[in-house]
């Protein structure tokens, strides 16, 4: 009789003890540990990310963002692509109806008030896309030639207010039709992100048209990984699996697959990460 | 029940029926006083009084050892994380932190070295902090492999090894092509630049970025740390609370006990004991609030800022280095001028639509006060918004100055060179110098104040569980020895009284 009490007390006592061990901080939803995603990425991005006939995604978003998930353990047939929109994107993280955003996302110091950002993947620059025999060697050789504009791009009003080169604005309604108009001699020059012009370059060359990218770079654009805002967990665990695509070297063998032959001066080491807080 | 009478059938342990006389003594009646059997919790006490004393006795000894049990696991984990912040992790993240800025210094004496040309003193300058530069490199990218705890952190530091030796490759070629034809001062030779060129872009497309990604891997170690032991130690204070008030109650329960069941007033020695168990409490839990506050004060106010600043020091310079590129390499001035103006928005940030904007911009109002908005962004926003103490408000404001300064001091000399005045730009340049020195030198005691913040509440923190592990056994012992001296006497009566 006399030697239950102690036990029952040390039984208590190493509930206590348990208890005092083991509390991690609840209520967190991140990115990692999940068993499905929906990643919100562009429809209409030749060679970053566009739809295909079949009605799926392709591009170099879409294999990066594949790539991440992969990194964290998500079976790819969990994996659902969702269109996003540059004014639809920052909405959709928030109220939890994409979880991942990787879709030619500029981190910017205002964007990363509201947005964690992990990255950036890759850094793209604005550079300028001609037809061959064209010469255009920076951006101040586009004065008075007819560039494209496209509404709602910034990349005709960086030219032209920025950098102050005195450009005719060639009006279009988007960089497909940019480029259509490009090749068919209705304007000289279509600038915005290279990646989007290599793409654009290599659409045309499929269709045996040749357009030529300058490579006179005048703008950096880290395009990074938007996660919501203060999920530092996900943000570190895709910088982990941005870095070792880039050691493995997919990320060397994707942007070669999508942006390869294109001309276009291509990157292929790990660009200088955000950092998470 | 009550509706069917039944003769109790021989051996069966049956309740008497309750019409039944309580003058007969049934033979069940009579077996049922010991057999009741006691339910749940009651079962566990014992039925004598000198057994319950001892029960009591026994429970609030092990209460007393799961209380100090979990003071003395909180203490542990206080300790654990301030060694990781304080004395381990955390200063070498911020050694590592500094890989960065000798990096992008080496670049930036490479480009002062080839821009002066010849044999001068400048240039022998320029190669002298290069030289150095290499070695601190050296140190820190030891440091920070040491640190690394991932493959894909090894893999990093592995490749940063590699790049650095060509690097140098690069650099020592370029230097000894520049010293053979003996330029003026101003831009190199086209063969001397191809070279700079290919050095320049492998720092900053390769050797910066993973040295950079590097820091932050390490610094995701602290953070960890960090995370995972101020929790701990508030979960600890919630149990020691937790324990400390059972032990109370315990203890009162027994002083009330004694009184009832002896009929005495107040036992002494076990109120001395509850006392005792009182102050142990209120000093234990006062302890454990000031290190998970000595722990954040260290991570945020001292790691965090540090770390932050550290990045902010090496950004900037490299920017300055970018000015001299720019005047070093007119084929990609433009080139140059974009990310200069990239680095000095990653520093302190406003929106604007070329580097012309910025340089205005800049001249504006910067005027920020604790606890308001503040009116930019970037690393210098940021830490903006997390001075509280007037020391630190005043040594950024002073940063704030002298960066608007130096770029001040940049526009003029943009100016010149877009004037076509290249070599009035050129003898200008080492005003802009002396302007970025400032700066640097403002930042630097900016971040002394947050070393100091950070050096001061890692001894707070290793000063303030200093003695603990003698307290706890200690208070141990003279608590049980409390309790058994109240309980002894009351034993004893009852022996002698039996």
């Amino acid at each position: 009789m006399r030697g239950r009490v102690p036990r029952a007390a040390l039984a208590a006592a190493a509930i206590l003890a348990a208890g005092a061990c083991g509390i991690a901080d609840a209520g967190e939803r991140s990115v990692v540990g999940r068993h499905e995603l929906v990643i919100g990425v562009n429809a209409d991005q030749p060679g970053l990310a566009s739809r295909t006939a079949s009605g799926g995604y392709e591009g170099f978003d879409i294999d990066v963002a594949k790539t991440v998930a992969r990194y964290l353990k998500v079976p790819a047939g969990k994996v659902r692509f969702k269109k996003v929109t540059s004014d639809t994107r920052k909405d959709m993280l928030q109220s939890g109806a994409v979880d991942l955003v990787v879709a030619s996302y500029s981190i910017t110091p205002e964007r990363k008030v509201d947005v964690t950002f992990a990255g950036p993947y890759y850094v793209a620059h604005q550079d300028i896309l001609v037809r061959p025999s064209e010469v255009v060697r920076s951006v101040h050789d586009l004065k008075g030639k007819r560039l494209c504009r496209v509404k709602g791009s910034v990349s005709f009003p960086r030219v032209h207010d920025e950098k102050g080169v005195a450009a005719e604005p060639a009006d279009a309604t988007g960089y497909d039709d940019c480029a259509a108009r490009l090749g068919a001699g209705a304007l000289d020059a279509v600038s915005t992100d290279d990646l989007i012009l290599a793409g654009l370059s290599a659409r045309a060359a499929r269709d045996g048209r040749a357009l030529k990218i300058v490579n006179a770079p005048f703008s950096d654009e880290p395009y990074g990984v938007g996660l919501r805002k203060g999920d530092v967990k996900g943000c570190e665990a895709v910088n982990r699996a941005i870095t070792s695509m880039y050691q493995g070297g997919t990320a060397r063998r994707l942007l070669g697959r999508w942006f390869g032959g294109t001309g276009l001066n291509i990157t292929t080491t790990v660009p200088q990460f955000e950092g998470c807080d | 029940m009550t509706a069917v009478q039944q003769a109790p059938a021989a051996g069966t342990p049956a309740t008497p029926p309750p019409g039944a006389p309580p003058a007969t003594r049934s033979p069940a009646r009579l077996r049922r006083a010991p057999a009741a059997p006691p339910k749940g919790l009651r079962r566990a006490l014992p039925r004598t009084v000198a057994g319950r004393v001892r029960a009591f006795t026994a429970l609030i000894v092990v209460v007393l050892v799961a209380l100090l049990a979990v003071v003395w696991v909180a203490v542990a984990n206080a300790r654990h994380g301030v060694r990781v912040i304080g004395h381990d992790a955390g200063p070498q993240v911020v050694a590592t932190g500094d890989l960065y800025f000798q990096l992008t210094d080496m670049d930036a004496q490479l480009a002062n070295a080839l821009l002066v040309g010849g044999t001068g003193s400048g240039r022998d300058a320029a190669l002298a902090r290069f030289d150095e530069d290499r070695r601190k490199a050296g140190d820190a990218l030891l440091k920070a492999s040491k640190l690394a705890d991932e493959s894909t952190e090894n893999q990093t530091a592995r490749q940063l090894l590699e790049a650095l030796g060509k690097y140098e490759r690069l650099a020592g070629q370029a230097l000894l092509l520049d010293q053979r034809s003996g330029h003026a001062p101003g831009p190199p030779g086209d063969e001397v630049l191809r070279l700079y060129r290919e050095a320049t872009t492998l720092m900053k497309l390769d050797l910066q970025p993973k040295a950079y990604n590097l820091t932050l891997d390490n610094g995701t170690l602290v953070r960890h740390t960090y995370e995972e032991q101020r929790s701990a130690v508030l979960t600890g204070r919630t149990w020691t609370i937790v324990t400390g008030a059972v032990l109370l109650v315990a203890l009162a329960g027994l002083q009330l006990f004694l009184a009832v069941r002896f009929r005495r007033l107040l036992n002494p020695a076990l109120a001395l004991a509850t006392l005792g168990t009182l102050v142990l409490l209120v000093a234990a839990t006062t302890m454990l609030s000031g290190q998970a506050g000595h722990l954040r004060t260290a991570k945020q106010d001292g790691f965090d800022s540090l770390l932050a600043l550290s990045r902010t020091r090496a950004i900037s310079n490299s920017a300055n280095a970018d000015e001299t590129r720019f005047l070093l390499d007119p084929g990609r001035a433009d080139a140059y001028e974009q990310v200069y103006l990239s680095k000095s928005q990653t520093v302190l940030y406003l929106q604007a639509h070329n580097l012309a904007d910025y340089n205005q911009k800049i001249q504006g109002d910067l005027e920020f006060r604790p606890g308001r908005p503040v009116p930019f962004l970037g690393f210098l926003g940021t830490e903006a918004e997390r001075s509280s103490r007037p020391d630190q408000v005043e040594a950024l404001r002073k940063v704030l100055g002298e960066y608007r300064r130096f770029q001040a001091g940049d526009r003029r000399l943009r100016d010149l060179v877009n004037g076509g005045r290249r070599s009035q730009a050129v003898a200008a340049r080492s005003g802009t110098a002396e302007d970025f020195t400032r700066y640097d030198q403002a930042l630097q005691s900016l971040i002394g104040i947050h070393q100091a913040a950070f050096d001061r509440a890692v001894d707070d923190g290793d000063g303030g569980t200093s003695g603990w592990y003698a307290v706890v056994p200690v208070a141990g012992v003279v608590l049980a020895l409390l309790v058994l001296a109240g309980v002894r006497p009351r034993l004893a009566e009852y022996r002698f009284s039996k």
